[in-house]
């Protein structure tokens, strides 16, 4: 990205005097660095030392032939393209050099035109080949971290668990202590549990799950399940659950385990990060063809300048004066991917003190109620302009 | 009566500081416990301690690594041993140590889970035995 921007090269090898003048002329009045050998040995070295982007080289030489040229300078490296010269006669052997990895071949004689075309092509390949090369470094170093930081995240709550009882083994403590030791085991294999099961919601979402299994769900009816579920949990924190999504219709297409997880992580979240007496509060409507949802709380809210990681892998909000919340940190994570997975939208809008309210923004499928003469999958997309 | 010893163990994860320092005061050693590197450098300060236990992921970064540096800049402090306790890796070589980071010749590795009768023993043959 930074410092003068150095033209590509080409090397051409042949022994004919007039073609290495010719093509040295083309390629350097195309703005390339053009370097021309008479014979493959000095070819090679040339090669070796110019490291050029392509070589344009004659199959039939006296020494080394073209062809033993073709695989050594792949050797040297295997992104260089290759361009064979070869006469009307020989168009089997530029075809067997193609099959040896040669890119494509000029045969002789061929006009300037036909030269700059085969090179700009040529070119542009070798572009795209070292930028799919880099591509696949990066992605290897990224997993690399990733694969191991995620094992750092599922070894620190076994090691936890490995100490306690190392520990208990080995000294004797009072039963009062051992009970709670045990109890704090069990916690932090709770937290593995959900680690894991996070961990694996994650795969399934970046497999492809919500493309795969489009099937029309009620959100009203998903959401009205989930704060069903969490009455009880709620209650013991003293929390409050409402709902506003009953009378309206709110189908979307997608996978139906992903969008629970989608919605119970949200809804988990509110309950968790509240205070005693607040509320949640789940309000639903369909606006401009998308179904809007908003989870909204009564917590402490979201400093700002945290607002921009929350939907990160693995961050948690730390907070000093709140108490100590357990989760994976994977939870809104997952969340965003599910959404952005079914070409939807989620923010968070937070009042310090007085709550978070997280939108989540998802296409709208048609109400199988509603429609009249388009009730099925197929005719939803066509019909979206002409109702 | 020889003072007792002091321990300052740094670590994130409150229930593998627990079980560690529960062993350690069991054995005869005073355990001072900070949850990050912050409250590390100033427990540091603070208490002067024989020998620091120090994790290092906390958070999302290697905070223990410059945590270490920040206690060693400390003159009253630069010769303290530090004992590594991690489980990022296995063994020391695997962490890009800087050559600042002030890796002293008496200071350990050891990988977590701890084996207990080997830390305690590795501390008191560092410090001597407790009073």
């Amino acid at each position: 990205m930074s410092g003068p921007v150095v033209p590509p090269a080409v090397v051409v090898i042949d022994d004919d005097y007039a073609i290495r003048l010719s093509c040295g002329k083309i390629l350097t009045k195309m703005g390339l660095r053009a370097e021309s050998f008479e014979d493959g040995a000095r070819g090679l070295e040339g090669v070796a030392k110019l490291k050029p982007d392509m070589v344009v080289v004659d199959l039939k030489m006296p020494g080394i032939s073209g062809m033993e040229v073709l695989s050594r300078v792949h050797e040297i490296d295997p992104q260089i393209v290759i361009v064979v010269i070869t006469g009307y006669a020989t168009i089997d052997t530029a075809v067997q050099a193609m099959k040896c990895g040669a890119y494509d071949f000029l045969p002789k004689p061929f006009s300037p035109d036909e030269l700059r075309l085969i090179v700009n092509r040529g070119l542009e390949r070798r572009r795209l080949g070292l930028e799919s090369q880099r591509h696949e470094v990066e992605r290897a170093m990224l997993t690399r971290r990733f694969v191991t930081f995620v094992a750092h995240q599922l070894r620190t709550p076994l090691v936890a668990v490995h100490q306690y009882l190392n520990v208990m083994k080995h000294l004797d403590q009072s039963p009062a202590k051992e009970h709670e030791w045990i109890a704090r085991c069990l916690t932090r294999i709770e937290e593995l549990q959900n680690l894991i099961a996070d961990w694996l919601t994650l795969a399934r979402v970046e497999g492809g799950a919500m493309l795969k299994e489009r099937i029309r769900v009620d959100l009203g009816q998903t959401i009205l399940d989930i704060l069903k579920a969490y009455q009880e949990t709620a209650a013991a924190e003293r929390v409050s659950l409402e709902a506003g999504v009953a009378e309206s219709s709110l189908y979307v297409l997608g996978d139906r385990n992903c969008l629970s997880v989608l919605f119970d992580n949200l809804i988990t979240n509110a309950i968790k990060y509240n205070k005693p007496g607040g509320k949640v509060t789940v309000s639903g409507a369909v606006a401009d063809g998308e179904v809007v949802i908003g989870v909204a709380d009564t917590g402490v809210g979201i400093p700002e300048k945290y607002r921009p990681f929350l939907f990160d892998e693995f961050f948690r909000v730390k907070d000093e004066s709140a108490k100590q919340t357990a989760g994976t940190g994977l939870g809104l994570h997952i969340s965003k991917r599910i959404v952005s997975e079914m070409g939807g939208t989620i923010r968070v809008e937070s009042q310090a003190g007085e709550g978070s309210v997280f939108w989540v923004r998802l296409p709208a499928a048609e109400d199988p109620a509603a429609g009249i003469g388009s009730q099925n999958d197929a005719g939803a997309e066509t019909d979206s302009n002409g109702r | 009566m020889q003072e007792q010893k002091r321990i300052l163990m740094v670590d994130d994860d409150q229930d593998f500081a627990e079980a560690v320092s529960c062993f350690l005061e069991a054995k005869g050693l005073t355990v001072f416990r900070a949850h990050d590197g912050k409250e590390g450098v100033k427990l540091a300060k603070m208490e002067r301690p024989d020998l620091i236990l120090m994790d290092i992921m906390m958070g999302e970064r290697t905070e223990g690594f410059f945590t270490i540096q920040e206690i060693r800049r400390d003159p009253a402090l630069k010769d303290v041993p530090v004992f590594v306790l991690s489980s990022f890796c296995t063994r020391l070589p695997d962490f890009e140590i800087p050559s600042s980071g002030g890796w002293l010749e008496h200071d350990m590795f050891f990988a977590k889970p701890v084996d207990m009768a080997q830390l305690t023993e590795n501390i008191l043959h560092r410090i001597g035995q407790p009073g």
